[in-house]
């Protein structure tokens, strides 16, 4: 049985990180699992908004590390609320998301900041400063945690380089292409070295050629080690990857394909 | 807004210390006088005197002689002739030796009064000058009590609608930086990160208004020292100002960053989902 442990997998850089996940609550997960090693885990879980608009509702699913899981349906399924609960941005009204085996309700208002550095986000609009530069935005991510600033020195243009953007670090946003856009958010999602890479609707905002270009280094990503959940309706980017696949609709799971295709209902 | 109350509070606190100024010029000047008959030799008084100064309520004893008196008397009304000429009139001076008794606090000059009043040389005593100054003391004592009362409710009224004004303001701007704070959070920015900047705004406002209530107070106060120089006996109003600004600063400094932090917290509380 693989435990999670993110202090031995991740060695942290920076003290101000959670500290490690304690046996108590690993040993809690043990309990509750029943494949082991799974980093995400809907128990139950489900989503009512404010004016009784229910988005999710009797989630049951578990998503193991290193894994890469596409999340498809149409507009309204509750993919974007599946993962805001996965990232805290929203809490269930019932049932329970786990994360690394640990429940996210538990965390209080100053560990979420902690539980969302693990987690990198990336979404269709970008949410890049308009302001700063390439160099900048990702930086930007660091420094919001304290982070000193020779390892900012020494990371962000090593991030930038990965995803192909080591020469246009000095770039504003508006003088870079959505797929380059795209790119730093990427780079700002994986400053923190996350477990997780959260993406809502990543190439939306893309032609096909970019698309195809971030998903290929989500893959890439994935390769090496990092749990990628994306949320898209792209049929052919969801098709070409061979991925896992868990369909949405109305709230519920529909199917859930260990290498499966876009389905239409 | 918090510019005004910041002045309201500014002024309240120099209408209350130039009214204390002069309520201790007042006081100064306060006195018991015991006058003697005017055959009761000066020995004897100087014995009551002696006596009279082991109480421990009284703060000092002046005697003032028969001459003294008159001197002084005839120094107050030297512009008025008749008076003089008539004193020349009496030939023999009409006056009354006395002591002159000043209290340490202000409520124990009835009690000595009634003393003397009631002594074993009462019989000497021709008559006790009391109250003369007791209603003055009074009156401003009651301006002073009312000006707080209407100040302190105007300072909190001001300052009630200044924590709401400054509350909107840093609403807007947390609204204004919605993507901002959104970016913050989803990168793991810890809450003070976030927090910090709007309760920085609070406060530099604070001070903002601080300053402008501080200066607005000094041309007000250099305004009425110059049509009413005569406002408060024996102290300048100018120099009133500067000897209190210390504590004038740090009230308003104080009440600034106070009401500027508490709003921007408020409005942190209330918009800044974390």
């Amino acid at each position: 049985m693989k435990d999670i442990n993110i202090k031995e997998e991740y060695p942290e850089k920076n003290e101000n990180r959670e500290p490690e996940v304690s046996p108590a609550s690993t040993r809690d997960y043990n309990h509750s699992s029943t494949r082991g090693g799974a980093i995400i885990k809907f128990d139950h879980v489900a989503k009512v908004y404010k004016g009784d608009f229910s988005a999710l509702s009797d989630i049951n699913l578990e998503i193991q590390e290193g894994e890469f899981v596409f999340f498809v349906g149409p507009s309204g399924a509750g993919k974007s609320t599946l993962l805001k609960l996965i990232y805290a941005e929203e809490m269930p009204t019932e049932g329970e998301v786990y994360f690394g085996g640990k429940p996210i309700s538990d965390l209080s208002r100053k560990k979420l900041p902690y539980h969302r550095r693990k987690i990198g986000t990336v979404f269709q609009d970008f949410k890049l400063f308009p302001r700063r530069t390439a160099f900048e935005n990702v930086a930007f991510a660091l420094e919001a945690c304290g982070a000193p600033g020779p390892e900012i020195m020494e990371d962000v243009p090593q991030i930038l380089d990965i995803v192909g953007l080591g020469d246009k670090m000095e770039k504003f946003p508006y003088q870079l292409s959505g797929g380059e856009q795209q790119k730093v958010v990427l780079a700002r999602a994986l400053i923190h070295k996350p477990l997780m890479i959260v993406a809502d609707e990543p190439t939306g905002n893309l032609d096909s050629t970019n698309s195809i270009e971030i998903v290929d280094l989500l893959l890439k990503i994935n390769k090496l080690g990092t749990t990628v959940i994306l949320a898209s309706h792209d049929r052919e980017i969801v098709n070409k990857a061979t991925k896992r696949v868990i369909g949405l609709d109305n709230g519920k799971i529909v199917y859930d394909d260990a290498k499966g295709k876009y389905k239409i209902r | 807004m918090l510019t005004l109350s910041l002045y309201v509070v500014g002024i309240l606190f120099f209408v209350i210390v130039a009214a204390n100024s002069v309520l201790k010029n007042v006081e100064e000047k306060i006195n018991v006088s015991v006058y003697f008959k005017s055959d009761v030799a000066e020995e004897r008084i100087m014995e009551i005197k002696k006596d009279l100064e082991k109480y421990a309520e009284i703060y000092s004893i002046d005697y003032v002689s028969k001459d003294q008196a008159l001197d002084d008397f005839k120094r107050n009304n030297a512009d008025e002739p008749v008076i003089i000429r008539s004193l020349e009139e009496i030939g023999e001076n009409p006056l009354l030796a006395s002591l002159i008794i000043k209290a340490n606090r202000q409520d124990q000059y009835q009690a000595i009064s009634d003393f003397v009043a009631n002594s074993s040389f009462n019989d000497d005593v021709s008559r006790i000058n009391y109250s003369k100054n007791k209603e003055i003391i009074a009156k401003l004592n009651n301006i002073i009590r009312e000006v707080k009362k209407v100040g302190s409710s105007l300072a909190v009224i001001f300052g009630a609608v200044s924590v709401l004004i400054i509350f909107n303001t840093i609403r807007i701007t947390i609204y204004t930086h919605k993507q901002e704070i959104e970016v913050m959070r989803l990168v793991g920015a810890s809450n003070m990160f976030i927090r910090l900047p709007f309760v920085f705004e609070g406060l530099i406002y604070g001070l903002i208004a601080m300053i402008i209530a501080t200066g607005m107070l000094f041309v007000n106060i250099k305004f009425m020292a110059y049509y009413f120089p005569s406002l408060i006996p024996s102290q300048d109003l100018v120099s009133l100002y500067f000897n209190n600004l210390p504590v004038l600063f740090a009230i308003q400094a104080g009440a600034g960053m106070f009401l500027g932090i508490i709003s921007s917290w408020i409005a942190i509380r209330k918009y800044l989902k974390i």
